[in-house]
């Protein structure tokens, strides 16, 4: 078992009035993929926005409890998010490429955070960033075209890229493979297990067997509560809930 | 109802849709029809100028100057005498009046004419040459074929014998119509065939230069920050709902404003286009931190997410990501906001840009018109020249306008960005 990167303590989260997540308790383990599932609007995605601190952009959202990386709590107002963002990248379930060049897409990150000071040094970034995605064969001919040019896998994977630029810890992934066709999401899937060597990866999805197939360790939400965690393996051959039974069977969700 | 029926009248209602679309469609062009072709058929003499081909004796006797004369020495000099002694040897004259109905048939500023040839030239001493002298504006439009002939003498602006000379003149080809320069070169004047739009476009000029350096950058700040900075409250709905009703304010209402405060009180100088830029840039502003404000919220937030995901401060996100993909609309909208702002006439007259200027401004703090105020001041003059000048200015105006708003869907089209 490896270590835990990531661990959140009763984690409320409310939008106004509503409570869109309640005492959730979850910990997360370094370099290991975490599959979130759950039904619509059960607060998978909200749980994974408070790892980046992206709640903070809607301003109705509030957000109480303790989430902890490498045992800093990261809930502090004085923390500065652009450099937590700095460490924990996220993947969106529509591709969200800039309207700039790929090349531009990839170098972004790294030229804000000043981490490419020179040309060739970014070049280096893109390189390897592109490498890490798998995309790199299919672009690097045409790195000055528009990444929204790139078909939906491709631009997804520039996304995946794009995260990987800033050399973070740890990738969130909402629902990334929704927006893609079978091909293109069995090519993510690919990737995202390579990358679980070097990151520690938290992906939401709504496909059960995508979470088979690339997590070790699942959670399952429902209504905003966490009903059940555990290996993989485990949730989708044993689970001890009868409503995490129910739902990996389809009964319901 | 059975099927067929119910089939039938769905389609029967569709086509007398497009029916009433197309009708109105095709009312709207008969419209723009009328009001551009009365604008062009009244207008379009305008940029022609009548004139007589006179030939002028520099007679130094009268001239008191010689040959190479230097340019003080010209402009000191009197052409009255050699000017009314060449306008008469057009025509033979019995007596004064006759004499003086001559004279009549030419501008008054036949003299300056005549000057201004020898400024060109000033070795035309003792020489004879052929000038073409802008005739009057009652010639002018009895050449352009305004003014009835057959209507009895008293109730003519041409006299009979005026007519005599206009008709022998026009058999010597003598008549000539040349490009009407005076009409983009001259401020304005009393008398129709020198007054200009000249004055009117510079004045026009300025204020359209100094509305958009005082509206664009307040516009685009203040747009960014309520859209991408501000908190969403009471304060900023309701400073939303006022920048809504600001941009529906009639604009006769920032005229009044801009008497009080700007003139009245802060004692700017009265008539000039320093005044109306900064009365049209109040104006404008809402107008154009509205299209501003739609041009920011229509890129789409995954943008905003995207950037803030990789660790873009919200600062960075906004001017590195979002202002770009917002700049042609924004930018459109700042030029449509200034093509009214050009055509605005109500505050400007207010402001008192509707006094009689002749000089050209040179500085915007000189009293000055402004192209919409001319088309006014001209429209309310009674002579037939000013009619053709009121339509001409119209479609100098016009012509502005389109191009302004060619630009702005230009700038629209070829800049914004795509995505899916």
């Amino acid at each position: 078992m490896n270590e835990i990167k990531i661990k959140s303590k009763n984690l409320n989260v409310y939008y106004g009035e509503k409570q869109a997540l309640f005492d959730v308790n979850l910990d997360l383990n370094e370099k290991e993929v975490t599959a979130l599932i759950g039904p619509s609007g059960c607060g998978k995605s909200t749980f994974i926005r408070c790892i980046n601190r992206m709640n903070d952009v809607i301003d109705i959202c509030k957000v109480s409890g303790n989430i902890e990386i490498d045992g800093v709590e990261i809930n502090d107002k004085n923390l500065d998010v652009v450099s937590l963002r700095e460490r924990v990248g996220m993947v969106f379930q529509k591709p969200n490429p800039f309207p700039k060049s790929i090349y531009d897409n990839i170098s972004y990150g790294p030229k804000i955070h000043g981490k490419g000071e020179t040309k060739s040094e970014l070049d280096e970034i893109v390189e390897n960033s592109l490498k890490k995605a798998a995309l790199w064969e299919e672009v690097k001919d045409r790195l000055d075209e528009p990444g929204t040019g790139l078909s939906g896998g491709q631009q997804q994977r520039l996304c995946i890229a794009r995260a990987i630029s800033v050399n973070p810890e740890v990738i969130l992934m909402d629902e990334p493979c929704s927006a893609l066709d079978p091909i293109a999401t069995a090519k993510i899937e690919e990737l995202i297990d390579e990358l679980k060597k070097t990151y520690t990866i938290v992906i939401v999805t709504h496909s059960m067997a995508q979470a088979v197939r690339v997590s070790q360790k699942t959670g399952f939400f429902h209504l905003g509560k966490l009903i059940e965690v555990g290996k993989t393996e485990k949730i989708f051959k044993n689970p001890d809930n009868k409503m995490t039974q129910d739902y990996i069977t389809g009964r319901f969700g | 109802m059975t099927k067929e029926e119910r089939l039938k009248k769905r389609h029967s209602a569709e086509k007398r849709f497009r029916f009433y679309g197309l009708a109105s469609i095709f009312v709207a062009l008969l419209f723009v029809l009328i009001l551009v072709h009365n604008i062009f058929s009244k207008g379009s003499s305008a940029f022609k100028k009548t004139a007589i081909n006179v030939e002028v004796f520099f007679d130094q006797e009268l001239l008191e100057i010689k040959n190479g004369a230097t340019e003080d020495q010209i402009l000191e000099a009197d052409f009255y005498d050699i000017t009314i002694e060449s306008l008469l040897k057009v025509f033979p004259a019995q007596d004064l009046d006759q004499e003086n109905q001559l004279i009549d048939l030419f501008t008054t500023d036949a003299e300056i004419e005549i000057k201004r040839a020898f400024l060109e030239n000033n070795n035309l001493i003792g020489k004879k040459i052929n000038l073409e002298i802008t005739a009057s504006d009652d010639i002018d439009q009895l050449h352009k074929g305004n003014y009835p002939r057959d209507l009895p003498e008293d109730r003519r602006r041409i006299s009979d014998f005026q007519l005599i000379i206009y008709d022998n003149l026009v058999e010597n080809k003598k008549i000539i119509k040349n490009f009407n320069n005076y009409f983009f070169k001259n401020g304005d004047s009393r008398d129709p065939e020198l007054a200009g739009i000249g004055g009117a476009l510079v004045g026009s000029f300025y204020s359209i230069i100094i509305c958009l350096l005082l509206a664009f950058p307040v516009a685009v700040l203040a747009s960014i920050y309520l859209e991408e900075f501000a908190p969403k409250n009471k304060i900023t709905d309701f400073i939303e709902i006022n920048i809504n009703n600001l941009a529906a304010v009639p604009s006769i209402v920032y005229g009044l404003l801009a008497l009080q405060i700007l003139l009245a009180t802060i004692q700017l100088p009265r008539s000039t286009p320093l005044v109306a830029g900064i009365t049209l840039a109040l104006m404008t502003l809402p107008r154009i931190i509205i299209p501003c404000r739609a041009s920011l919220k229509a890129v789409p937030p995954s943008i905003r997410e995207g950037a803030l995901a990789v660790g873009a401060s919200k600062f960075q996100s906004v001017f590195h990501h979002v202002v770009p993909l917002a700049l042609p609309g924004t930018l459109s909208g700042t030029i449509i906001g200034l093509a009214q702002a050009l055509g605005e006439t109500a505050p400007l007259i207010l402001i008192g840009m509707v006094a009689f200027v002749v000089d050209i401004p040179s500085t915007p703090i000189d009293p000055s018109s402004s192209l919409p105020v001319q088309v006014y001041l001209w429209s309310e003059s009674a002579e037939r020249g000013f009619v053709e000048k009121t339509s001409a200015t119209i479609m100098m105006l016009l012509s502005f306008l389109i191009v302004m708003n060619f630009l702005a869907v230009y700038l629209r089209q070829k800049f914004e960005k795509r995505w899916n």
